[in-house]
């Protein structure tokens, strides 16, 4: 096998191509779902359904809001026994912990203003007094009210961070696994290449009315080479974003030293106090700031809103005020920060502009990150996010079809398994996501606990697929399709209509106000991609019908109409 | 079997091992050649995956998986005890 270099790269590309497939294809997915998140999030919290807002007033707003903020109950529970040296005196309570740090985040696709507070706590171990306790608040900005926050956002806190971790967070297990299969993702994309000998005339090649196993590999091929800069950029990215926390954390082990003291070098250029001073003062006006923030960017020819704030060391002499722009025009994140005294409004220090380096790094995880305001950019995201799931799925059918024969004549079940298991992450994935949002739309809305429900059901939904694949599969084992394929799409058609129906129902928002009436964008796209998706699954499950040698059910059918018993 | 699993292990641990070996000494090395920390880190980052990539398809290539074992884990000591000598020169 490793004798010949070729067939070495294809054994790569087949074998770890399989395994880790399973878990690519839902990087994909939800990675090209997360393009929408805050979208999704509108869909699914009805209350948060108005127009994004730039950044209100801090003196009149969001002061008083930061001043209200408590420290999160769950989080003191956690942290405080952790940080506390009994040696330093009694344990502060929850409500008697100094505000230590402020701050404030906006975009333009999330009309909830995110903010929190980062509490200090006063009896720290000597080595932990950097740690904080955290209290954060979502807010409406246009009326400054605290909103309810816990109602789980299913778009940014579910299908964003599952693309990239699984939302599996022990011992950042899920990362790994991801940041494996990204990395094996990249090398199916080379030994890919290297396979075909005739890549560029494969390319041209699609064959949709050939066999199933040539039609799915024409598809593979296609989809894989057109969309290969994607594929290879996205997976690449990946890896680069989470290097220096996650996957390659020289720097926080062996490097450590180097890091520090270069840190302590930067912190001394800038000339911004590390640590508090001791001597109390009151905050100059930040609007004030605000304001002199966007005059300097103007001046850079960069004029633009504030993205991020932060208030450092809250109440002391020492505090300083850094603003960022937001990075709504343009790739890389937001940045360009400058830090003001806190007491007086004075400009302390100004970031100077990026290095090619740096903004190298900060283009290439800004293209991932995609935080900039361009439509059709990321709807070409989505569609390229699609083409890998459309890649990753029929390598798995192609899979399946080579070796399904062979299989039933020996009397072998590795075709059926990896045919059940293919199922499960392809459609049944889909049911899972869409399940959930059905869920949601019929759960009432006060519901204490509404997230863990809406979890359960996201996993109840995919394990269901999964039992029903493994049930059906049987007949891959005799060389026939998997009538799963065909059932679940029928059941992803179902729930996507149901989820809009249900949408109409529970909000009132149907598709001719949200599109023509009261335009809101957010709710009509998420209602009009449920639309699309059943349609397709709905094709989908008619063209499958039509095979000669599928044992398709009466319910199945039922649904499809006569027509396809033709 | 238990040579392709050595050889599986060797390309993803070994690989990795010799990966981190590249980016310690990179990283070092360019602070120590005087260049922005945050520069150095942030071009190692971006060339490390690309290291591990052709070191990972590189170990499926080579028809001992002893050698393979060898030089990835030799290489990876090398490097960071390298590194790690860079780095005292730096700070002293």
């Amino acid at each position: 096998m490793f004798n010949s270099f070729r067939l070495s790269m294809t054994w790569l590309h087949t074998w770890f191509g399989l395994v880790l497939g399973f878990v690519l294809m839902v990087c994909f997915f939800f990675g090209s779902l997360s393009v929408f998140d805050r979208e999704i999030d509108r869909w699914s919290i009805p209350q948060t359904r108005f127009e994004a807002q730039p950044m209100p007033s801090f003196d009149d707003l969001l002061l008083p809001i930061f001043q209200q903020i408590e420290p999160d109950k769950a989080n003191y529970a956690t942290q405080m026994p952790r940080l506390h040296d009994p040696a330093k005196g009694s344990m502060t309570s929850r409500l008697e912990l100094p505000a230590d740090r402020f701050w404030a985040y906006n975009t333009h696709r999330d009309p909830v203003l995110a903010m929190g507070v980062r509490f200090s706590v006063p009896t720290a171990h000597s080595s932990l007094k950097d740690m904080r306790i955290r209290g954060d608040v979502v807010v409406d900005p246009r009326s400054g009210k605290i909103l309810p926050d816990d109602a789980l956002r299913i778009g940014s806190a579910w299908f964003y961070p599952l693309h990239y971790s699984l939302n599996w967070s022990w011992k950042n297990l899920g990362y790994w696994i991801v940041g494996l299969a990204g990395f094996v993702m990249l090398a199916a994309l080379v030994t890919g290449i290297i396979m075909h000998r005739k890549v560029f005339r494969e390319f041209f090649t699609f064959r949709p009315k050939k066999r199933m196993q040539r039609s799915t590999l024409d598809m593979h091929n296609l989809t894989g080479v057109l969309a290969l800069p994607f594929h290879f950029f996205f997976a690449f990215t990946g890896l680069v974003i989470f290097a220096g926390s996650i996957y390659l954390p020289v720097t926080h082990t062996l490097l450590k030293p180097i890091h520090d003291q270069q840190h302590l070098l930067e912190a001394e250029r800038a000339g911004l106090p590390a640590e508090r001073s001791g001597q109390p003062a009151a905050l100059a006006s930040v609007d004030a700031m605000m304001e002199e923030a966007k005059r300097r960017w103007a001046a850079r020819d960069m004029a633009g809103d504030v993205g991020f704030l932060v208030v450092n060391h809250v109440g002391d002499a020492n505090s300083f005020v850094s603003i960022y722009r937001a990075g709504s025009d343009r790739v890389a994140l937001v940045g360009e920060g400058i830090h003001f005294k806190g007491n007086t409004g004075e400009v302390l220090y100004e970031e100077p502009p990026r290095s090619v380096v740096m903004s190298t790094n900060e283009f290439l995880t800004g293209l991932h990150l995609q935080h900039f305001e361009h439509w059709l950019l990321r709807w070409l995201y989505v569609a390229g996010g699609l083409m890998g799931c459309v890649c990753i799925a029929t390598g798995f059918v192609f899979f399946v079809e080579k070796r399904k024969q062979q299989h039933a004549k020996v009397g072998g079940q590795g075709s059926r398994v990896v045919d059940a298991l293919a199922v499960t992450t392809v459609t049944g994935m889909v049911i899972a996501a869409i399940g959930m949002l059905l869920i949601n739309r019929l759960l009432p809305m006060d519901l204490a606990g509404k997230g863990d429900y809406e979890r359960a059901a996201f996993w109840g939904f995919w394990l269901l697929a999964m039992l029903h694949a493994v049930w059906r599969s049987a007949a891959v084992a005799q060389a026939k399709p998997n009538p799963a394929w065909l059932e679940q799409c029928l059941a992803v058609s179902v729930l996507a209509c149901l989820a809009v129906i249900m949408n109409w129902f529970s909000t009132g928002d149907h598709l001719i106000k949200t599109v023509f009436i009261n335009t809101y964008w957010p709710v009509a796209g998420v209602d009009i991609s449920l639309l699309v998706t059943a349609a397709v699954a709905w094709g989908v499950a008619r063209k499958l019908a039509k095979r000669k040698d599928v044992n398709i059910g009466e319910h199945s059918v039922l649904i499809l109409g006569e027509s396809v018993r033709d | 079997m238990w040579l392709l699993s050595s050889r599986i292990l060797a390309a993803l641990l070994g690989g990795y091992a010799c990966t981190w070996g590249i980016t310690s000494l990179g990283i070092a090395g360019l602070v120590f050649l005087g260049v922005d920390f945050h520069d150095a880190e942030a071009s190692m980052f971006m060339l490390a995956f690309l290291c591990f990539l052709g070191l990972f398809l590189w170990a499926f290539t080579v028809t001992s998986v002893t050698r393979v074992w060898l030089s990835l884990l030799g290489s990876a000591a090398l490097m960071t005890v390298a590194a790690w000598l860079l780095q005292r020169s730096v700070l002293s």
